[in-house]
């Protein structure tokens, strides 16, 4: 079984390969046929191995002193269930965006890059040892670069991905640091025997100040920067406060990679990542990632309610929801925290695909018209339920998940979560209320937005009709590859995929799967209260929204211009105080370095020069003046003493006469003085 | 003191004096007139050394043949080398005579020095003639002595000085003949 | 008898005094007496040492040669001026200095 799991990781790598070479619209097929074969495999995998014992099947990969790393495969429960979801989720994305991007220049780029991805997602979830990990961790951040950015030229998506692959990068630089802080401490990298039942990390304590392990122990400060870089990690990747703000922007990218990256798949590597890593955190630890989860999913549910962009309203719903994940994972529901990240993928992946097909449509309305319009901006939409009918369905079984309305998959795992917050508060003191009284406005926020949301696009009547009554108006469900893939996703919405009974979520097969040996069940008075209560005031928030936005009546207590509009229009200025606190001081950084390296380095060099060239002349002036005027003094002396001599030779005879005489007269003196 | 002495002292003052004159003046005439009394009173000193042939021939050889020659070659020269001749200068002492007074200042100092260690009164030979009664004394008769030795001793160098003078005569009057005009 | 030393001195002194006439005059002639008067101071000196050699008699006939050999010499000398003259029309030795570097 392992070696079917390793060719449903390898598929998608080979049409990658294959579609770097060829053009046009077969790499479509390339990569959807990878796809199929892909999902084939992987259920015939999760039929065989799902509940069985975990497959660990590794290799030496290679040895750098007395360490030596393995390469090699994890099949428990949680790998094969990604494995699965992965698959289930780009199969129907792969068909979508071959009529989506048809008409692209860039087509097989594009395929190429969704290929890639596949395969960094798909090797990400079964791969056993921490290096492996982040090398496809980094992958994935990779991939999810190339295609926020496809559409190149536009100036806001190459923005987008640059932010969204430093944001990744922080979290990519503390998921470093964990593993070697956990490398250092346990001297291995394989996750069964870190992470496994009885496996080193549940053998570690603490004891005086140290973290105390078999076989090593280290101060107790480095297991909280580990987990402080597992933090990091989650933030990035998972998109959680405050390394949140790359989310939004990264749907510039197309709507088909925002559906499969950026809803389901990507985004919950950080969730799988605590999933992998769960053993290792303490009490205080979890708390804190509750907290982060609590106040990330309030947060964005918020912001979620003013935006007028519509795939901006799902980026926010997407935050909202991962927070929903790591605030389980924080209170100990396990089970429940990947029950809701498998669900939310599907509808989420719903949600998308419809804001697509809407947006293809819209952008038809505005290239036919000649309008000046942006596609995606619902206050131009409306009415579109006449026109769109299959996507409007579609549409409503997403939303009522999303919401959490029973008999969706939605209502099993979201009340499953608050209700394990209520009793999970009622072991702590009793400021950790704020925990799930929080969530509970946060679920019922979500209904509102969501109410607007679908009562903005679908009903009323067509708003862009405002701007300029339009004659062409060709908007209608789209193709077969359009209406499939809506078809296949709202079918995995509803409850019976997960669970045979509709109301409790503990009989779910997901959730089973998952709950640890010694986990009571305890049948108390909230697991009747939270659903009902939760559920009654959803739909009183629904009708609520309702009557504001369809029948206009005045029931906003809320004015549209007060300050808290605003704070959550602007996406709580998070961007904003980003931009001052971190980008401008580098910036203003890069343009210093420039200037001083324009300034003080090549100034330097030049002042070197100059001193060379000073030098030079100095040598110059040295060697003319000094040696040379060394040599003309010794031939003007010589000179000098020659016509020096050369004076006696007068020519007169009495001058003659007179120096020999002298020279007589000197010598005579001479003889009789000595 | 004897009259010699006196004589001695008289004639070589004269000599000297006129000599210093000869020396100093610029003028040419005068300077070989005054040369006259110079050989005049060498001539004088010869006699005071008992040589009397020599001082009677130095008159008239010297005085009577040298001199004259010398008056006569540049008298009949002509205007132009008179006027040559007599080129004024004023000043007596030159600074350009300096370096050669001061040699032969110091050639005189040398030669008096050697004269002085000389000691030429007490020389060897000089006693041993003055021993053997060979000196020429006041009442002697030399020309006959010179005839014969010239004849006898000196007969060699009496022959080699005339053909000189013949040569002398002849070389003389080759290089002072007029060049013929081309 | 007159001391050799004095006869020497004088000699000494118009030797001396020849050769300054020589040595300075800026005339040919003059320079030519300047000559005789060294030549008369050495037959001088000749003449007083013979006083004490009667036999031989050397010294007054090497002063009888000497006053012939002067007498030689004035005339060659005096052809040898005239030549001069009359190339370089002037009988100064200072202005006769072609043969100097």
């Amino acid at each position: 079984m392992a070696y079917h799991a390793l060719a449903a990781v390898l598929l998608p790598l080979l049409a990658f390969v294959i579609n770097c070479f060829i053009k046009g619209k077969a790499t479509g097929w390339v990569s959807t046929i990878a796809i199929l074969l892909s999902a084939v495999i992987s259920i015939i995998v999760f039929s065989h191995t799902f509940n069985g014992g975990a497959i660990h099947l590794s290799r030496v990969w290679f040895t750098i002193g007395d360490t030596q790393l393995y390469a090699g495969l994890l099949l428990n429960n949680l790998s094969i269930l990604m494995l699965l979801l992965v698959n289930l989720i780009a199969l129907p994305v792969h068909i979508f965006s071959m009529a989506y991007m048809g008409h692209d220049q860039r087509y097989g780029r594009y395929f190429t890059c969704l290929s890639l991805f596949c395969f960094s997602m798909l090797a990400l979830v079964v791969v056993d040892n921490m290096v492996l990990f982040y090398t496809f961790w980094e992958l994935v951040g990779f991939s999810s670069y190339l295609l926020i950015g496809f559409w190149y030229k536009k100036e806001k998506a190459i923005q987008a991905n640059k932010k969204a692959f430093i944001m990744n990068r922080i979290g990519d630089v503390g998921l470093l640091i964990a593993i070697l802080v956990i490398y250092a401490q346990f001297h291995t990298f394989d996750l069964v025997k870190l992470f496994g039942q009885g496996g080193l990390v549940s053998q570690s304590f603490f004891k005086d100040g140290l973290w105390i392990a078999p076989g090593a122990s280290i101060p107790a400060i480095w297991q909280y920067i580990a987990c402080g870089g597992i933090f990091l990690a989650v933030c990035a990747k998972s998109a959680q406060f405050p390394l949140h703000t790359w989310l939004p922007d990264a749907m510039e990218g197309p709507t088909s990679v925002s559906a499969l990256i950026h809803a389901a798949t990507m985004v919950a590597a950080g969730i799988f990542l605590l999933g992998r890593v769960y053993p290792m955190f303490n009490t205080a630890e979890l708390d804190a990632l509750a907290f982060i989860g609590c106040f990330t999913a309030f947060m964005a549910a918020t912001i979620a309610l003013t935006q007028n962009d519509l795939k901006r309203i799902l980026a926010f719903s997407t935050i909202s929801q991962l927070g929903f994940m790591v605030m389980a994972m924080g209170i100990n529901a396990y089970a429940s925290s990947l029950f809701h990240l498998v669900t939310h993928a599907f509808f989420k992946c719903l949600l998308f695909l419809v804001a697509g097909v809407v947006i293809h449509e819209m952008q038809h309305v505005k290239d036919e018209n000649q309008l000046d319009i942006d596609p995606q901006n619902i206050l131009y939409m409306g009415g579109l339920r006449k026109r769109m009918p299959l996507t409007f369905i579609a549409a409503i079984i997403g939303g009522a998940a999303l919401v959490g309305l029973p008999l969706t998959s939605g209502y099993l795992s979201k009340d499953g979560i608050l209700i394990q917050a209520f009793e999970w508060s009622d072991t702590k003191s009793i400021g950790y209320k704020i925990v799930p009284i929080m969530m509970l406005i946060t679920s019922w926020l979500t209904a509102f937005y969501v109410a607007r949301l679908i009562f903005k696009v679908f009903f009323g009547k067509l708003r862009v009709l405002d701007v300029k009554p339009v004659v062409i108006c060709h908007i209608s469900d789209g193709g077969w590859q359009y209406r499939v893939p809506l078809i296949l996703l709202s079918l995995c919405c509803l409850f019976p995929v997960f669970s045979l009974d509709p109301l409790l979520y503990e009989q779910s097969w997901l959730f089973k799967a998952f709950t640890t040996a010694d986990h009571l069940e305890r049948m108390n008075i909230y697991h009747t209260i939270i659903p009902a209560g939760l559920n009654i005031l959803s739909i009183a928030v629904i009708y609520l929204a309702y009557a504001i936005y369809i029948q206009e009546r005045k029931m906003l207590p809320f004015a549209q211009n007060n300050w808290a509009f605003d704070f959550s229009y602007n996406q709580w200025y998070f961007n904003k105080a980003y931009n001052t606190i971190f980008v401008k001081p580098v910036l203003a950084l890069g343009s210093g370095l420039f200037w001083f390296d324009r300034k003080v380095v090549d100034g330097f060099i030049r002042l070197l020069q100059n001193i060379l060239l000073w030098l030079s002349k100095v040598a110059d002036v040295m060697d003319r003046y000094v040696i040379d005027g060394f040599l003309h003094l010794l031939t003007a002396i010589v000179q000098y003493i020659g016509n020096f001599v050369r004076s006696f030779q007068t020519g007169r005879v009495q001058y003659y006469l007179l120096s020999m005489l002298a020279v007589i007269v000197a010598w005579f003196i001479f003889k009789t003085l000595i | 003191m004897s009259a010699a002495n006196i004589l001695f002292y008289i004639m070589s003052f004269i000599a000297l004096a006129s000599a210093s004159y000869v020396a100093v003046s610029k003028n040419l005439v005068r300077s070989v007139f005054v040369f006259f009394v110079t050989l005049f009173a060498l001539a004088g000193l010869y006699v005071l050394a008992m040589a009397d042939f020599i001082a009677v021939t130095q008159i008239v050889v010297y005085v009577g043949g040298i001199l004259v020659l010398i008056l006569f070659a540049f008298m009949l020269s002509g205007r132009e080398t008179l006027d040559v001749l007599q080129s004024p200068q004023r000043s007596i002492w030159k600074i350009k005579n300096l370096p050669a007074l001061l040699i032969v200042a110091l050639l005189f100092i040398v030669l008096f020095n050697v004269i002085l260690k000389t000691d030429a009164d007490h020389l060897g030979w000089v006693s041993d003639s003055i021993k053997t009664k060979n000196y020429i004394s006041n009442s002697g008769d030399m020309t006959a002595n010179i005839g014969v030795n010239l004849m006898t001793r000196y007969l060699l160098p009496f022959e080699i000085i005339s053909i000189l003078l013949m040569m002398a005569l002849v070389g003389a009057a080759h290089l002072s003949r007029k060049e013929r005009a081309e | 008898m007159i001391s050799l030393t004095h006869y020497l001195v004088v000699s000494a002194i118009l030797f001396c005094i020849g050769l300054y006439v020589v040595l300075v005059k800026r005339n040919a002639i003059q320079i030519l007496i300047g000559i005789e008067m060294m030549l008369n101071a050495a037959i001088l000196n000749l003449v007083a040492f013979g006083q004490f050699d009667r036999h031989n008699n050397g010294g007054q006939m090497f002063a009888l040669f000497a006053i012939v050999l002067a007498a030689a010499t004035t005339a060659v000398a005096l052809a040898i001026v005239l030549n001069v003259y009359r190339r370089y029309k002037t009988i100064d030795p200072d202005k006769v200095d072609q043969l100097k570097d």
